[in-house]
């Protein structure tokens, strides 16, 4: 696990209200708009942890943006709206990206917006195709899963975040509270990539979580047993050849893509 | 009834665990030969390197620090292992069904558990055309620019035949136009050896579509192409002109010829 203090440290209840009601503005928008946009990073965990949400705060994690999937074709839509929200657009992300990302911005709030569009493409690759449609307001509980654990470099802040949501959902093989671990098996059973970092995480939120005074041992067996049988479930799937010729050169070859970040 | 030991090439032709992607590539080149069996120091078979495992030179030789790892990365890391085998007294259809089900070329042949030789899909698909298999004396099956084709309406057994007396390991398939609609391999050919082969089939009963790859691409991209999407063969194309008669083929062993080239990448 890395250092990086980003997104880590104490913000009052008022600082993290802003962004909440911001993210409610927002999707308020789009809803109305017709407008595919399913919410990513903190504050998608936040949503999606009635119980547990209350461990972000606690264990010292801030939210510093926020972050959406959508899809390329309704971009100009977004666009439009975020402009109408009083957004400025940092049109060179969107242009150096090729259209793949887009950052929106009310300096003067400290508001700063994140899209992806079509995937999330970090170290390795995680597509939206489809899926932004399973469930509301956030992308579905196992791409937010894949979402912390397709970084390298996992921060304490990725930990909490996938903590707390192994915490809330059970495993199984279907979306909506559920994380649909079927759908990372198969992921991670096309990319071997995908599978050693994957894995490599989830070991590593099982080792971690155990170091938490935050979590009574109740909740540390939990995170243990999530993470067995996820782990469990993706070794069950069964691997393409190329996967297998893959995981034969294993780490000699470097298995993912550098971040690079744009700020 | 035949059985394994009938179809089998005797004896094994192998390479040490140690030998370097490159030195693998000149020895499948200069054997005409699509795998090794890697052996160990006593000369006990210990896993197979193909030319499709070979490929992964090319695919994840992205940049110059993984292909510095690839180009020494050894034969013993690479292979498979462990290797899957059959008795050499075993039926045709016992093999076949391993080859099938194991999504497998190739099997180790063991009498009493010592190996003895080893039999793959081009076997099968000698033994369906009722023809001797050729050794590769030619260098059809690395040329690029000779293609084997047929119709759709080509019967089953004559694709089988052809592909035999050509030394090929499949035939590409057009309509009318020279337009390709599908290929034959050997992999297709398999069931046949198990139910026998029905002369009514036509190759368009059998074949599988088409892979195509535009003549600029890089080896790299072939090589990735061919991995990701497990075809052994590609059908070389102007992109500009998709409908035209292809251009070529290439094939896992074009790469590892190219791999076995004196002053390729892979013999430095």
């Amino acid at each position: 696990m890395t250092s990086s203090s980003i997104g880590m440290g104490d913000q009052d209840r008022l600082e993290r209200e802003k962004f909440e009601n911001e993210l409610k503005r927002i999707l308020n928008a789009s809803d109305a708009a017709g407008i595919i946009m399913r919410v990513i990073g903190s504050l998608a965990f936040q949503k999606h942890c009635q119980k547990y949400g209350y461990l972000q705060a606690a264990m010292g994690r801030a939210y510093t943006d926020i972050d959406f999937a959508a899809y390329h074709r309704q971009s100009k839509e977004i666009q439009a709206m975020m402009a109408g929200l009083g957004y400025h657009e940092n049109r060179e992300v969107f242009i150096v990206s090729e259209g793949n990302r887009a950052i929106f911005e009310r300096p003067e709030a400290g508001l700063h917006i994140d899209i992806f569009y079509e995937k999330l493409d970090f170290c390795h690759a995680i597509y939206w195709k489809g899926r932004l449609e399973v469930d509301h307001p956030s992308i579905p509980l196992a791409e937010m899963l894949l979402e912390k654990m397709q970084i390298v470099q996992i921060n304490e802040k990725d930990i909490i975040d996938t903590i707390m949501l192994l915490l809330e959902h059970p495993l199984g093989d279907e979306d909506h509270e559920t994380i649909n671990i079927k759908k990372i098996a198969e992921l991670c059973s096309q990319d071997w990539g995908l599978w050693r970092t994957t894995t490599m995480n989830l070991g590593k939120v099982r080792q971690l979580a155990q170091g938490y005074e935050q979590l009574s041992s109740e909740e540390k067996g939990i995170i243990d047993s999530q993470v067995a049988a996820a782990l469990n479930r993706i070794e069950q799937e069964p691997n393409p050849l190329a996967w297998r010729l893959r995981a034969r050169v294993g780490d000699r070859v470097k298995w993912y893509k550098d971040v690079d970040d744009v700020q | 009834m035949k059985i394994v030991r009938d179809l089998m090439h005797p004896g094994l032709l192998t390479c040490r665990p140690d030998a370097t992607l490159g030195q693998v590539s000149v020895m499948l080149t200069q054997h005409h030969v699509h795998a090794l069996v890697v052996a160990d120091r006593d000369g006990r078979p210990i896993g197979i390197i193909s030319d499709y495992d070979l490929l992964a030179g090319e695919w994840l030789s992205a940049d110059s620090q993984s292909l510095t790892t690839m180009r020494h990365l050894t034969a013993g890391e690479l292979m498979s292992s462990p290797i899957d085998t059959v008795e050499a007294s075993l039926s045709l259809g016992a093999a076949t069904q391993q080859l099938i089900e194991k999504d497998i070329n190739r099997l180790l042949v063991t009498d009493q558990g010592a190996p003895v030789g080893v039999i793959s899909i081009s076997d099968f698909v000698a033994s369906i055309a009722g023809e001797e298999k050729l050794l590769r004396s030619t260098v059809a099956d690395v040329m690029s620019d000779a293609i084997l084709v047929c119709r759709e309406k080509t019967p089953l057994l004559s694709a089988a035949r052809t592909m035999t007396q050509a030394g090929w390991r499949s035939v590409l398939v057009v309509d009318a136009k020279g337009t390709p609609v599908g290929v034959v391999s050997g992999k297709d050919l398999l069931p046949c050896v198990q139910d026998g082969v029905d002369e009514k089939l036509t190759v368009r009963d059998i074949m599988h579509s088409v892979l195509t790859i535009d003549m600029h691409a890089q080896l790299r991209e072939a090589a990735d192409l061919m991995i990701q999407k497990h075809y052994h063969r590609l059908v070389v194309v102007d992109k500009d002109d998709q409908h035209a008669f292809p251009l070529g083929i290439i094939s896992s062993f074009d790469i590892v010829a190219e791999m076995a080239r004196p002053g390729s990448t892979w013999q430095k």
